[in-house]
């Protein structure tokens, strides 16, 4: 009886995609970095379109690939500085460009991860479910996920979270949930992630998982990170520091550059 | 025993009812499913009872009373949205003031048409008057409710789940509330001949609920709600048809919530 109403409505659910025309969510990229990932000039934005300014005439660069801190006391405008890179806080003047094209948002290339990701408490979510959220970048509307599998399947792996993808999303913990976030943004496609204090509250395994797949195994991830820690500052190619509304280049990009040369 | 429950079937009210609360009940229970998890229930409230107007405001005017219903279920939620997108009004108060003042509307369009009696069906529920119009209109809507569930529910999972993440991806989470709410509203004219306006509420949000406590995917708690309102829908009926003193609004409701109560206390802790 069960197995007459699964077919049956398996059968109703073709008809029903068949039908429908696969919208895509926003335009295609082109693929590849085009050298520099991040270009500001004279950058100024708000938190809120009738709140202060966060950072004004902010004027930076950051070449592809390189890891980049972003640095700064609270309220400094690091957040704000990323959201705006996402393209879910508008600018107020100046340009920015990243990968090429103004902010924007459904573009595949670029992750961002909150400091405190608003996910809905107690949804019946399982955790592999959560990562293939990312291969929805390639679909469109009206579409069923069907691909992708095999890029869930890795990045399960790479982040340690193999024995976990049948668990439920709220019964992780904040490490796993972290780590979780970041396969996802790579089952997404994401060249350039946008980590907004992803070290907060995290415990040791899940921060060592989380270091190696950044700044080892050869990634070719551009990094852009804020964070508190200045004992993390050494492994970063380029430090921005944020302080009273300016933006400062602390350190240059050296020795990561010649890989996307 | 199984004449006690054979015998309701012969009368072809009864039959027509039972159709009836089973096809609105498993779309209720699917589009409960997000109602619940993404914490609409008291939006669902607003859209149910705003059909009180507009159907009476149709009896007025002569025109289709589903249409009424569904134009009103649609201006309460144009309503709220318009009132709370200024600042200093919350979505919350402003549901809370459309919802009231609707239904302060319908009442005082009642006076006008000049008999409650006539309407205490459309408050309560009426199951006996269920005619073939009435199934078609739920069969259409049901069919509409369940494709657009299916044919969108990963944007829906997406935007329910990680508003930003959907948002980030450019699959449009306002626009996904907005066609939610236009679902829920089709929903609700769906079953409001079965349960009444002010009882409505109770077909999306106890299923689903029970659906949140047992099931462990969106899929689950769509088929676990689906079960508990098939199971509250078909045990209501019959309960009003040997105690007539329940009216089957009333019954049914009260039935769904024996599953709630059951998984409530016996379904482990998730």
């Amino acid at each position: 009886m069960s197995r007459a109403i699964a077919t049956l409505s398996r059968h109703l659910s073709d008809a029903i995609f068949a039908v429908l025309p696969v919208i895509p969510y926003a335009h295609k990229e082109k693929p590849g970095c085009p050298g520099i990932a991040v270009a500001a000039k004279q950058l100024t934005a708000a938190a809120r379109p009738d709140g202060p300014v966060a950072f004004h005439d902010a004027t930076f660069e950051i070449p592809c690939g390189c890891r980049t801190a972003l640095i700064g006391p609270n309220g400094s405008g690091k957040s704000t500085l990323l959201r705006v890179l996402a393209g879910l806080t508008p600018i107020r003047s100046g340009q920015v460009l990243i990968a090429g094209e103004a902010p924007r948002l459904g573009r595949s290339r670029i992750a961002y991860l909150a400091q405190r990701p608003q996910l809905a408490e107690n949804f019946p979510l399982k955790l592999r479910r959560l990562i293939q959220m990312g291969t929805y970048a390639h679909h469109g509307w009206f579409e069923e996920c069907r691909h992708g599998d095999e890029a869930v399947d890795l990045a399960l792996a790479r982040l340690g979270l193999t024995e976990l993808a049948e668990r439920p999303v709220h019964t992780l913990s904040g490490g796993q949930l972290q780590r979780a976030l970041i396969a996802r943004a790579v089952v997404q496609g994401a060249e350039i992630l946008l980590l907004d204090e992803p070290y907060a509250a995290l415990d040791q395994p899940s921060r060592e998982i989380i270091d190696r797949f950044l700044f080892e195994e050869g990634s070719a991830f551009t990094v852009v990170m804020a964070t508190h820690d200045p004992a993390d500052l050494g492994r970063f190619d380029r430090i921005l520091e944020m302080r009273d509304g300016t933006v400062t280049t602390r350190h240059a990009c050296s020795g990561h550059d010649h890989r996307h040369a | 025993m199984l004449d006690l429950l054979l015998q309701p079937l012969s009368e072809p009210f009864f039959v027509r009812a039972l159709v009836a609360v089973m096809l609105s009940g498993t779309t209720c229970a699917c589009l409960g499913a997000y109602v619940v998890l993404r914490r609409m229930a008291f939006v669902s409230t607003a859209l149910t009872h705003s059909i009180l107007p507009g159907v009476v405001g149709a009896l007025l005017l002569g025109f289709s009373p589903y249409l009424g219903a569904l134009l009103a279920a649609l201006l309460t939620a144009a309503g709220a949205a318009w009132l709370a997108s200024r600042k200093g009004t919350s979505e919350d108060s402003a549901v809370g003031v459309m919802l009231s003042v609707m239904f302060a509307a319908g009442i005082a369009l009642m006076q006008q048409a000049n008999s409650w009696r006539d309407f205490a069906g459309l408050l309560f529920g009426s199951v006996v008057s269920v005619g073939s119009e009435d199934l078609l209109v739920i069969g259409v809507t049901g069919v509409i409710v369940l494709s657009g569930l299916r044919a969108l529910h990963k944007e829906l999972e997406l935007a329910s789940f990680d508003e930003e993440y959907a948002a980030l991806l450019g699959a449009r989470p306002a626009l996904m509330r907005v066609v939610l709410l236009v679902l829920v509203a089709l929903g609700s004219v769906a079953c409001v001949r079965l349960v009444g306006a002010l009882l409505t509420t109770a077909l999306f949000v106890i299923p689903a609920a029970t659906g949140v406590l047992l099931g462990r995917t969106v899929p689950q708690v769509m088929a676990w709600g689906a079960g508990c309102a098939l199971l509250g829908g078909v045990g209501g009926l019959y309960l009003s048809y040997y105690a007539p003193a329940v009216p089957s609004g009333a019954g049914i409701v009260l039935c769904c919530a024996l599953p709630y109560l059951a998984a409530r206390i016996f379904a482990p802790r998730r």
